[in-house]
C-alpha cells in the first residue's frame, strides 16, 4: 500500500513555504514532488519599480538569515554597472560583515542539525555560541537581523579602535566554543550514527543537479564562488575551501564546522589588516544602459543575481536566485528511498531555514483518501523511536 | 582556462552558430545564439568546455522578443549564453535532457513569461498559485497589478 505524505506549505517562519509531497511504500520514501510559490512576493517586479537605492533594501529582506548576502550580491553588481569603485575599508567591512553572517548562519544550522538528530544540548550550546556574533553584529550595525550596513559605494557604518578589539576577544571565546564541535564526533558516537549515511547525494547527481554551497562540497566538489570567482576581498585573504567525501548529513555537518573555523580566520585577517580612509565614496543616481552577472557565496551557496540597467535611476530587471532553489532537486534524490523519519533531518540538512520546524504533516492514506494530521515534533519523536531500535553504525566516523 | 581561450574554443567549436560572444569584464562571457542551435550550443559548452553547472536563467522582456539568458558557471569562468524569441510565437527547446538541474528554473519561465519549453520532463506550475488566470505572465512589461477595491464589512461604500 503507498500513502503520499504532504509536507508543508504554511509555516510562517520559513522563508520559502514548500509542499513536498511524498509517496511512501511502507516507511520508505518512493517518490517526492515539490511545489513551490506559497510565499512568492513578486520582488523581482517589485524591483523593477523602486530606485538603485531603495533596491538595497528590498534584496535585504529577501531572506531573513542570509539578509547581508542578497543585499551584498545586489550592491556590488550596481556598483559594477555605475562604475563605482568602494574604498578599501568599505569592502573590508562589508566582506566582515559576510563572515559575521556565514558564522551565526551556521552556528544556527549547526544547532538545527542536532536538534533535528535529537541531540539538543548541541542545539543548546551553538544557539548560546551564536549570541556572541549576533551580539558583534549589533555592536556594528546596530541590528541583529537586517543589518543594512551596505550602500552604493560602501557601506554606511565604521567601527572603531575598541570595537575592533572586543571584536577580536569575543572571537576567542567563539573559537574555544567550537573546537567543542570538533570534539563532538569523537565524544558522542550516537550522533555520528545518527547523521551517517543519512539522505545520500552522489557526487554524478550533485554534478548534474547543479547543487550549490555545503550541499555540494559535502559530496567532494570543491565548489566555492570565493574560490572561483573571487570578489571583493577574497583575492587576498587566504582561506580554503572545506570539503568532506561522505555524501550525507554527516558530511553537511562536516563542512559547516570545517568553514566556521576558516571564517574565524577570515574575520581575524580582515581585522588586522583593515585599511584606513574613508568607508563609502558617493555614487550616481543612474546607471549607463548594461548588464552584470554579480556572484556571491551565501552561506547556504551560490547566490547569483543578473541585473540589467537602462539608463533610469530604476533597474529594467533584477534577476535573484537563492541558493535554496537550486538545491531543491538535489533534495528530491536525497529523500529517494529514504526513510519517513529522516525526512526532517535531510530536508534540514540543505539549510532551508527550517529552524521553527513545528510544521504540520498531513499523512493521507492512499486508499481511502483519509488525512490525520501529525505534527512534526511527532514526526522526530518517530524518528528517535526508530533510531532507538536501530542498530548503531559502528562503522561511522568522525573526521577529526 | 581563461575568458580568452573559451571565446577562441567556443567560436572555434560552434563555428557560424555563433551569433555573438563577448567578454565585458573578468571572467565574465556572453555568448548569443540562434534559438534552433541552442541545444547544439548547451552539449558542447557541456561536454568541450566544461560548464556543467547551470546557476539559473534569467528571462528578460525586450518588447519584440523575449531574451533567455542561461548562467553557466565552472571553476574560474562564467558563461552567460544568450537567445532571442520572438514574442509572437514563444516557445524554446528544454535544455535539461542536456542539464538535469534545469528544470526549476525553466518552470519558472513558464510561468512569470508565458514562454512554452518543448518537451520540458515537467510542465506543471512552479511559482504562481493553482487558480492564477490563464494568460497573465507577471514579468511581462506590460503586466501591471490592479489592487482589487478595498471592500470594508459593514461599512460605507
Amino acid at each position: 500500500m503507498k500513502f503520499t505524505v504532504p509536507i508543508g506549505p504554511q509555516h510562517p517562519a520559513l522563508k520559502e513555504p514548500i509542499s513536498l509531497r511524498m509517496t511512501l511504500e511502507g516507511e520508505v520514501i518512493r517518490g517526492v514532488d515539490i511545489r513551490l510559490g506559497y510565499n512568492h512576493r513578486g520582488l523581482e517586479k517589485l524591483a523593477e519599480e523602486k530606485t538603485w537605492l531603495q533596491n538595497i533594501y528590498v534584496t535585504e529582506r529577501i531572506c531573513g538569515i542570509c539578509s547581508h548576502s542578497h543585499a551584498t550580491c545586489y550592491t556590488q553588481g550596481v556598483e559594477k554597472l555605475m562604475e563605482v569603485e568602494p574604498p578599501k575599508r568599505g569592502i573590508s567591512l562589508r566582506f566582515l560583515v559576510a563572515e559575521l553572517e556565514r558564522v551565526h548562519s551556521h552556528l544556527l544550522w549547526l544547532g538545527v542539525a542536532g536538534h533535528e538528530a535529537g541531540f539538543d544540548t548541541f542545539f543548546m550550546y551553538t544557539w548560546r555560541d551564536r549570541e556572541v556574533v549576533m551580539d558583534i553584529l549589533e555592536m556594528i550595525s546596530g541590528n541583529r537581523v537586517h543589518y543594512a550596513i551596505n550602500t552604493l559605494g560602501g557601506v554606511r557604518r565604521d567601527i572603531d579602535e575598541l570595537q575592533k578589539k572586543k571584536i577580536l576577544d569575543s572571537l576567542g571565546i567563539l573559537r574555544r566554543r567550537s573546537e567543542y564541535y570538533f570534539k563532538i564526533g569523537a565524544s558522542e558516537p550516537s550522533f555520528v550514527a545518527r547523521i551517517a549515511g543519512v539522505g545520500p547525494l552522489s557526487k554524478a547527481d550533485a554534478l548534474a543537479l547543479c547543487a550549490v554551497g555545503p550541499t555540494a562540497r559535502a559530496s567532494d566538489i570543491p565548489q566555492d564562488v570565493r574560490k572561483d570567482d573571487p570578489y571583493g576581498v577574497y583575492a587576498e585573504v587566504p582561506f580554503e575551501v572545506a570539503t568532506a567525501t561522505t555524501c550525507d548529513v554527516l558530511g553537511r555537518v562536516v563542512v559547516r564546522v570545517k568553514e566556521l573555523m576558516q571564517s574565524y580566520n577570515i574575520i581575524e585577517f580582515l581585522l588586522k589588516n583593515l585599511p584606513d580612509g574613508p568607508v563609502a565614496v558617493r555614487a550616481p543616481r543612474r546607471a549607463k544602459p548594461n548588464e552584470v552577472v554579480s556572484r556571491y557565496e551565501a552561506p547556504r551557496g551560490e547566490n547569483i543575481h543578473y541585473i540589467k540597467s537602462n539608463g533610469s535611476d530604476k533597474p529594467e530587471r533584477l534577476k535573484v536566485r537563492a541558493p535554496t532553489l537550486a538545491n531543491y532537486p538535489a533534495t528530491v534524490v536525497m529523500l529517494k528511498d529514504g526513510y519517513i523519519a529522516d525526512i526532517p533531518l535531510i530536508f534540514a540538512a540543505i539549510d532551508p531555514c527550517i529552524c521553527c520546524a513545528e510544521r504540520t504533516v498531513a499523512l493521507v492514506d492512499g486508499r481511502s483518501g483519509q488525512e490525520s494530521v501529525v505534527l512534526m515534533s511527532e514526526l522526530r519523536r518517530k524518528a528517535r523511536e526508530r533510531w532507538k531500535k536501530a542498530p548503531p553504525k559502528k562503522d561511522a566516523v568522525w573526521p577529526f | 582556462m581563461n575568458d580568452v581561450e573559451i571565446i577562441e574554443k567556443t567560436k572555434a567549436l560552434l563555428g557560424d552558430k555563433v551569433l555573438e560572444i563577448s567578454n565585458p569584464a573578468l571572467r565574465r562571457v556572453f555568448l548569443k545564439v540562434d534559438p534552433k542551435n541552442l541545444i547544439p550550443a548547451v552539449e558542447v559548452l557541456k561536454n568541450s568546455l566544461g560548464f556543467i553547472y547551470v546557476a539559473t536563467i534569467s528571462g528578460l522582456d525586450s518588447g519584440e522578443n523575449f531574451e533567455i539568458i542561461y548562467h553557466f558557471a565552472k571553476p574560474g569562468s562564467q558563461l552567460n549564453l544568450r537567445t532571442l524569441v520572438p514574442k509572437a510565437h514563444p516557445h524554446v527547446e528544454s535544455i535539461c535532457a542536456v542539464i538535469p538541474g534545469a528544470i526549476l528554473y525553466e518552470r519558472e519561465l513558464q510561468d512569470m513569461f508565458g514562454l512554452v519549453v518543448d518537451h520540458i520532463p515537467d510542465p506543471r506550475r512552479l511559482v504562481l498559485p493553482d487558480d492564477w488566470p490563464e494568460g497573465n505572465y507577471p514579468l511581462r512589461k506590460d503586466w501591471k497589478y490592479e489592487r482589487p477595491p478595498e471592500k470594508i464589512p459593514g461599512g460605507k461604500s
